[in-house]
């Protein structure tokens, strides 16, 4: 008899309205581990509430299951749920280096060590600097690295090639299958058809509701 | 440009002109009394314990007013003039003309008032009417030559060196004066104080140089460059947006943000262990307002020598009295909170933005307890230093003070970090009258958020303060102040 393999997202006839005008109607998601999701459509569509309603951050009607469970905004949840979305805000005084040192420290055993991250996401010329001063796609790059460094099952990325160029992007398609190959689920919203491409995720596209 | 713009406008009316004349009318008689009251409470003969402290207070005015005209510009514009006046061939001085008069009105006003202040504190013995025309002239002098040095400053790096030299001497001299009104060269005060009335005169022909100054700082309006003034013009419009917005949190983080911005640091590891304890989960999170914190080593600096403000203000107001005068016991309440605030940036940014913490996904609790660690430990050092302080200059009641300070460190911590996570000011809540005019609650409350808890949780120090310190009012700040974090930590479990 074959293994039942417990799926990572469940989602049905997920819906949002947002003042009366919606925003998602009847989406259905399902992710295993090892799966690799790209959310896309035009602008508006939903894709980042979708994400929202993942990370139970946006109430919305239908069936949500993460793990098994409702999504809820709680460390027991973010134990193995990691969101990168729009730029964190970074705490003062504190270099690039430093962040990713206190997401080691954190959560004790990482995925991968500081030097490591850096040299990885090409931040090592800038470790030192305090994230704000760091380019727009360095700051994402940070948020990434801070996101793939700890440990997690499942990634909720809302555009994560925003302000990247192109050979990095290569590079994040690259991150992206490697986590998935080690069991990890992702589930990204994209305008980047190759990046979608490049990490061999299957493609969820969302209709104007 | 400046010029359409006017064009397009409608014509000042008569109703316009009535309504000028009116609000200056209102603000005279608004302002009027108050002055009379601050010149009449001008003491007849000095007394040098009040004038050292009077003076020391005066001088940290001087030297605050230039560190921030030195940090804001002075000389800003509006972002609209910044993006389209500024770079154009029109020529700067013309540009800058409206932001410089308006800069010199506003000095003025404040020279006005550092005037009066000054001959409070330095009394008016014989010719009342020379001495306050003199100690008017000399604070002008100071407001107008400061802010002309500042403007300057703007202009060329030898300037700014000059204003920083400024500021070292205005906190050089209030060490000074503080020192003199605890007795030691007692006399200098004196002998400012009962000096003659042609060395008043001749001080106030200190206007001729801050004039000079002035001058100097009106020609160098042309040569100050374009990216200092988008720099200035920045940080203003942030500052302007946050007053208009009612939105005073914006401002720690622009200040924030603006300090660490283009700085390099040399980045170390987490510490494993902080002495027996391991640094890791909910305290590691917390880590980051002690390595904060010990990258600003000037501002505990100024936050340890900010102890003996409460003891100056102290003596400027009461000099001879046990008691603590109400003045100097808000200056103390506001300095403790305010140190324990010093350490709560992380709580901050994890309240309005909480990405990071679900990125690290510490328990919300243990983190909250973790951070308010620190700002236990400033609050209450502080405290209890400024009480040391206060009771050796004599002006609180006899008694054991020095557990206090440690007492109230949890109500302090608690405070701050309330004041630290408070929501944005609510400006759906509705507007109050009263008989001093309308209060919008909207901005009160926030403003109250923080003090709150901290004045309750201090409330048996605060109780000592007035009747004296005793065995059973420590014990009850104890209990206290354990109670309100316990309580808080409890009751706020969001990020």
């Amino acid at each position: 008899m074959a293994e039942t393999i417990e799926a990572v997202i469940e989602a049905r006839g997920v819906g949002v309205e947002l003042g009366g005008a919606p925003i998602l109607r009847a989406v259905d998601l399902t992710a295993a581990p090892g799966d690799l999701v790209a959310v896309v459509g035009p602008n508006g569509v939903g894709k980042s509430t979708l994400l929202r309603c993942l990370a139970g951050l946006q109430r919305a009607d239908g069936r949500i299951g993460v793990f098994g469970r409702a999504p809820a905004d709680e460390p027991g949840f973010w134990r193995d749920v990691v969101l990168v979305a729009d730029e964190p805000s970074w705490y003062p005084g504190l270099s690039t280096r430093e962040h990713l040192e206190l997401m080691r420290a954190v959560h004790g055993p990482a995925r991968m060590d500081a030097a490591a991250a850096l040299e990885l996401f090409e931040l090592t010329g800038r470790a030192d600097l305090a994230p704000l001063s760091l380019s727009t796609g360095q700051r994402q790059r940070l948020s990434l690295a801070m996101a793939l460094l700890r440990p997690s099952r499942l990634l909720l990325l809302d555009e994560p090639e925003r302000g990247l160029d192109a050979a990095f992007r290569t590079r994040l398609a690259d991150l992206l299958t490697r986590y998935a190959a080690d069991g990890g689920t992702v589930v990204m919203a994209t305008h980047d058809p190759r990046l979608a491409e490049a990490t061999g995720a299957r493609v969820l596209t969302l209709e104007p509701a | 440009m400046r010029g359409l713009v006017r064009s397009r406008r409608r014509e000042r009316t008569w109703t316009d002109r009535y309504t000028i004349l009116f609000g200056a009318a209102v603000a005279f008689v608004l302002a009027a009394p108050a002055a009379g009251r601050a010149v009449g409470a001008v003491p007849g003969a000095a007394d040098p314990a009040r004038a050292g402290a009077g003076l020391a207070l005066i001088a940290l005015l001087v030297a605050g007013a230039l560190a921030a005209a030195r940090a804001f510009g002075p000389v800003a514009l509006s972002p609209a003039d910044a993006a389209w006046l500024l770079l154009s061939p029109l020529p700067r001085r013309a540009v800058l003309r409206r932001s410089a008069l308006i800069l010199l009105a506003v000095s003025a006003v404040a020279g006005v008032a550092l005037g009066v202040a000054l001959l409070a504190a330095l009394g008016a013995p014989d010719h009342a009417t020379l001495r306050l025309l003199a100690a008017l002239a000399v604070g002008a002098a100071t407001a107008v030559g400061g802010t002309s040095a500042a403007v300057l400053a703007q202009a060329s790096h030898r300037w700014d060196a000059w204003l920083l030299a400024a500021i070292g001497v205005a906190l050089a001299a209030a060490a000074l004066a503080a020192v003199t009104s605890m007795g030691p060269g007692r006399h200098l005060t004196t002998a400012i104080a009962a000096a003659p009335v042609p060395a008043w005169l001749a001080a106030a022909s200190a206007s001729a140089a801050a004039a000079a100054v002035a001058a100097r700082a009106w020609t160098a309006l042309g040569r100050i460059p374009a990216r200092v003034l988008l720099d200035a013009s920045t940080r203003s419009g942030n500052a302007t947006a946050a007053a208009l917005n009612l939105d005073p949190a914006t401002l720690t983080w622009i200040a924030e943000d603006a300090r660490w911005r283009g700085r390099r640091l040399r980045s170390r590891p987490w510490p494993a262990a902080f002495g027996p304890v391991r640094v890791r989960g909910a305290l590691a999170v917390a880590w980051q307002e002690w390595r904060r914190l010990s990258r600003r080593p000037v501002r505990l600096a100024l936050l340890a020598a900010a102890c003996a403000v409460p003891a100056l203000t102290a003596r400027a107001f009461a000099p001879h009295a046990h008691a603590v005068p109400a003045a100097a016991v808000a200056v103390l309440a506001a300095g403790a909170l305010a140190a324990a605030a010093a350490a709560t940036t992380g709580a901050r940014r994890d309240a309005d933005d909480p990405a990071l913490a679900r990125l690290t996904r510490a328990p919300r609790r243990a983190v909250l307890a973790a951070r308010a660690l620190l700002p236990a430990l400033l609050g209450g050092a502080w405290l209890t230093l400024a009480l040391t302080a206060l009771n050796a200059a004599g002006a609180l009641p006899p008694g054991p003070w020095w557990p206090f300070g440690a007492l109230c460190a949890p109500a302090l911590a608690a405070g701050a970090l309330r004041m630290a996570r408070r929501r944005p000011v609510d400006h759906a809540l509705p507007v109050l009258l009263s008989p001093i005019g309308s209060l919008p609650t909207g901005p009160l409350l926030w403003a109250l958020t923080g003090a709150d808890l901290a004045a309750l949780g201090c409330a048996p120090a605060l109780q000592a303060l007035a009747d004296g310190p005793s065995p059973s009012l420590a014990a009850a700040q104890a209990a206290t102040g354990a109670l309100t974090l316990t309580a808080y930590l409890t009751l706020n479990p969001r990020p």
